[in-house]
């Protein structure tokens, strides 16, 4: 270990987050490697190493012979600022190099509330922060995720930004930068870089502003650049690169589990959910498969408990009987199942009660909304009868605290929905009480966070409840839901009026987080480190206005700061969506057939991918 | 059931990991190494296998021990290649030998722990002032040591726990070599000592530069030699 690192990590806490050397990590040979990335989590080591996107690329990049990839996260404030006394740039655990010493710098972007750790890092790493102050002697700074969605708010910072997922442009990338290395020149690249599918260079952009501050152009700079990005998707999901192999941190972390992705995407039609659109279509993998990647997984990383991960995994078409097979094989290595998310329905708690010995934690279910009419509303396809029934069924099997999750300040909603949300958890707790659930164990978490309409959403026209009425409504609840047994947990609307801001700003706001970070902001989604008055602060001084974004509601005819990016579904989808949504018109799961015309796979040239279940034939005349 | 006494090595990076992660990265290890693992009973079964002692995050350990049991007989030798080819950077196993399922636990058993401790100087010292330093040290009767108990601010004394204390000045830096009382009760640790050797004799360090190694483990005589520590033996 580098011995200025070591002295320094006896100092501050949880210094294994800085270490390195846990089973699993790969250490190339520097020399002998031509493309070197650094893969960059904007977030604290524990949250990081539980995202499995990491571990996707780590393996697809570290399998080449021709490209290394190294791990660093965004170091804790006590570790920042030995950092800083003692001169220590940005490192990566692997190695323990400084991060200007990469040829790629990667980020994923998996929530906006990460933007000043992505800004930190840079400066950490002695990087200028802004993409046209560097030169071919720094390190290309790349992003990727969902919030690359809506790039904008770093449009200054990133040198180009990955739509769609990484296993597919990747190795493109990568060829492309030994190409590079030859000429060293960086405008050339960003240029090539354009030319690949599902790359966004917003250095190559033009934007344009109206009178009244909206945007009046986006257009691409030079010849040969694409008007419109388009996602990039995996096809056929099945054989998709996957990890044999999982770094295992030697620390606790937030999923610290082997992650067996049973599918990508979700086609439930969540109206509020980006996810749910830009990781369409729905592709499955067969069982045989994931078996086999269980097996090989049990095998190189010791792991006592493997979780099937997806947006929603019971509606895995094969999920009773690979959840079978799972058990048979590795019940006698004591080797636990589990599900990250259930659906509301009796079927998923069957599901959980097969998969676990011990009702250690309670279980989850998202009704996401108070009333009938606003779950219609958001197409949450959800009754009151099939919430109570899955509560009986866990009550029931034995389970004695179950937690409901729930949203305010969504499009439409009334007093009535959210007295819903109060009236439909102490309904939960009668049911337990009925079912003769202990007193003192029964208990009812009621989480209820604050909508933020997200881009590639129908409701990315809409605006966010203003700080003063999600409070009100906050208030109201707690009120409501004064009652032993039940616990109510609330989302601060301070940051979620942030997250609103970064979603749905636009470049402009490059200036505002620049500021935010200049004055001390980091790690902005923990509570313990938010600093609002610092955020205020940087609006202020730079003069931007927040609440312009936050709360503008756009017409269908107004260019979003992302109409440049495309997730595939088209913009008459979303739009007939939006109707549908405030005539509370229920659409269709398309994977029980019935194309709901999202134009995705026309677009794409892509079909879900159903393992056993029905084939979709998608509307020609969607797009 | 057999057990087995398996010495090993946690240094490097290892040496950052809490008692807690250690014992997290054992599991995962010894579940790669594909041996006969027992499981404890219960809903939540977990291999069976115990520590001597805690090694407080950032102190190395290079004479470590831990029981393991199996289900069934494994040579020693094999036991030290599959765990070796098993465990994280910075954890090295050294030796394997079974010990009698009857042996009562390392924990219940440990006396004494040897550590290096190396500081940086705050001003001039030269051996033989580090000497009188030690010897006025280790001449007290006793040594009042702060310790924290549930918020309660209380002292100890920690100079009987003090078996041994020697040291050099290495260049910038002292080297201090102690033998401590280690386990359950009277347990002392390396930095109370270092915080003693400044306040009570005024030994010319920083603290805060302080790096600790426990270089050896001292567990109670028993009839059966086998079932101890080596070094048990030692004093």
């Amino acid at each position: 270990m580098n011995p200025k690192i070591e002295r320094v990590l006896s100092r501050v806490q949880k210094p294994a987050r800085y270490a390195g050397g846990e089973w699993n990590a790969v250490l190339k040979n520097w020399e002998q490697t031509p493309v070197k990335i650094a893969f960059a989590f904007p977030d604290v080591y524990e949250v990081g190493m539980s995202h499995l996107g990491l571990q996707i690329l780590y393996h697809l990049v570290n399998e080449r012979d021709d490209a290394l990839m190294e791990r660093v996260f965004a170091p804790w404030p006590d570790m920042e600022k030995e950092m800083r006394q003692h001169r220590i740039p940005l490192f990566s655990l692997e190695s323990q190099r400084t991060v200007g010493d990469f040829d790629l710098l990667a980020f994923t972007l998996q929530y906006e509330m990460t933007f000043t750790n992505v800004l930190n890092m840079l400066d950490l790493a002695g990087l200028p922060l802004r993409a046209q102050e560097r030169s071919a002697q720094h390190p290309l700074v790349i992003a990727g995720g969902p919030c690359a969605y809506n790039p904008e708010p770093l449009a200054d910072f990133v040198d180009l930004f990955v739509i769609g997922e990484g296993e597919e442009v990747f190795p493109e990338i990568i060829d492309l930068v030994k190409n590079y290395q030859k000429h060293r020149d960086r405008e050339k690249f960003l240029l090539q870089a354009a030319g690949i599918g599902g790359v966004y260079v917003p250095s190559l952009y033009l934007v344009e502003y109206k009178p009244d501050g909206k945007i009046a152009s986006i257009k691409p700079s030079r010849e040969g650049v694409p008007e419109r990005v388009t996602k990039r998707v995996v096809k056929n999901f099945d054989a998709a690169p996957f990890p044999d192999k999982l770094v295992v941190p030697s620390t606790e972390v937030v999923h610290d589990r082997i992650m067996l992705e049973v599918m990508r995407g979700c086609t439930r039609g969540c109206r509020f959910c980006q996810a749910g659109n830009i990781y369409r279509p729905v592709r499955e993998k067969r069982p045989e498969t994931l078996l086999e990647q269980a097996r090989e997984l049990v095998k190189s990383t010791g792991y006592e408990e493997i979780s099937l991960v997806s947006l929603s995994t019971a509606d895995y078409s094969q999920v009773a009987r690979l959840v079978g097979e799972l058990l048979d094989e590795f019940a006698a290595q004591r080797i636990n199942i589990s599900l990250p998310s259930l659906r509301v329905d009796a079927f998923s708690v069957a599901l959980a009660q097969e998969v676990s010995r011990v009702r250690k934690a309670g279980l989850t279910f998202a009704p996401e909304a108070g009333t009938q009419r606003l779950r219609n509303v958001i197409n949450k396809g959800v009754g009151e009868e099939d919430l109570l029934r899955a509560v009986q069924s866990a009550f029931a099997a034995g389970w004695s605290a179950v937690k409901l999750y729930f949203m305010i300040g969504l499009p439409t909603e009334t007093r009535a929905d959210v007295e819903g949300i109060a009236r439909l958890a102490r309904q939960v707790l009668e049911t337990g009480k009925r079912l003769g659930v202990p007193r003192g164990k029964l208990a009812v978490t009621v989480s209820v966070s604050c909508f933020v309409p997200k881009s590639h959403t129908p409701f990315q026209w809409e605006p966010q409840d203003t700080q003063e009425e999600l409070n009100e409504k906050q208030a109201l609840l707690k009120n409501l839901l004064k009652t032993k047994g039940i616990i109510f947990r609330w989302h601060d609307s301070r940051q979620s009026f942030l997250e609103a801001v970064l979603a749905r700003g636009d470049r402009r706001l490059a200036a505002a987080l620049e500021e935010a970070w200049r004055l001390g902001c980091r790690f902005d989604g923990w509570s313990e480190c938010f600093r609002f008055d610092l955020w205020r602060e940087a609006f202020r001084r730079t003069g931007i206005v927040p609440e312009w974004y936050a709360y503008q509601k756009y017409d269908y005819d107004d260019i979003l700061p992302w109409e440049h990016i495309s997730a595939g579904v088209s913009k008459k989808y979303l739009i007939d969506e939006h109707q549908r949504a405030l005539k509370g018109i229920l659409t269709g799961d398309c994977r029980e057939g019935k194309c709901s015309g999202c134009g995705l796979c026309v677009t794409l040239e892509i079909a879900p991918e159903l393992s056993g279940g029905k084939e979709v034939a998608p509307l020609q005349g969607a797009v | 059931m057999p057990r087995y006494r398996v010495q090993f090595s946690k240094e490097g990076p290892a040496r950052f990991l809490s008692h807690l992660d250690l014992v997290r990265t054992t599991e995962r290890a010894l579940r790669r190494a594909r041996l006969p693992l027992a499981f404890s009973q219960g809903f939540n079964p977990h291999p069976r296998f115990s520590f001597a002692a805690p090694l407080p995050v950032g102190v190395a350990g290079e004479q470590e021990y831990l029981d393991i049991e199996l289900e069934k007989n494994i040579s020693p030798k094999e036991i030290i290649s599959r765990l070796n080819m098993v465990f994280p950077e910075g954890i090295r196993v050294k030796e394997a030998r079974p010990v009698s399922d009857r042996a009562p636990s390392l924990m219940a058993t440990l006396k004494k722990a040897r550590y290096e401790v190396e500081m940086e100087l705050s001003g001039p010292l030269t051996n033989s002032a580090l000497q009188g330093c030690l010897d006025s040290f280790l001449a007290l009767s006793a040594v009042e040591a702060a310790t924290k108990k549930k918020d309660r601010q209380k002292t100890k004394d920690i100079r009987p726990g003090i078996y041994r204390l020697q040291g050099k000045v290495e260049q910038k830096k002292v080297v201090l070599e102690m033998e401590l009382q280690a386990g359950s009760s009277g347990n002392v640790r390396p930095e109370e000592v270092c915080r003693g050797l400044l306040e009570k004799c005024g030994l010319p360090v920083l603290l805060q530069t302080c790096r600790i190694k426990r270089t050896g483990l001292f567990f109670e005589k028993s009839s059966d030699s086998r079932e101890s520590g080596r070094t048990a033996t030692e004093e």
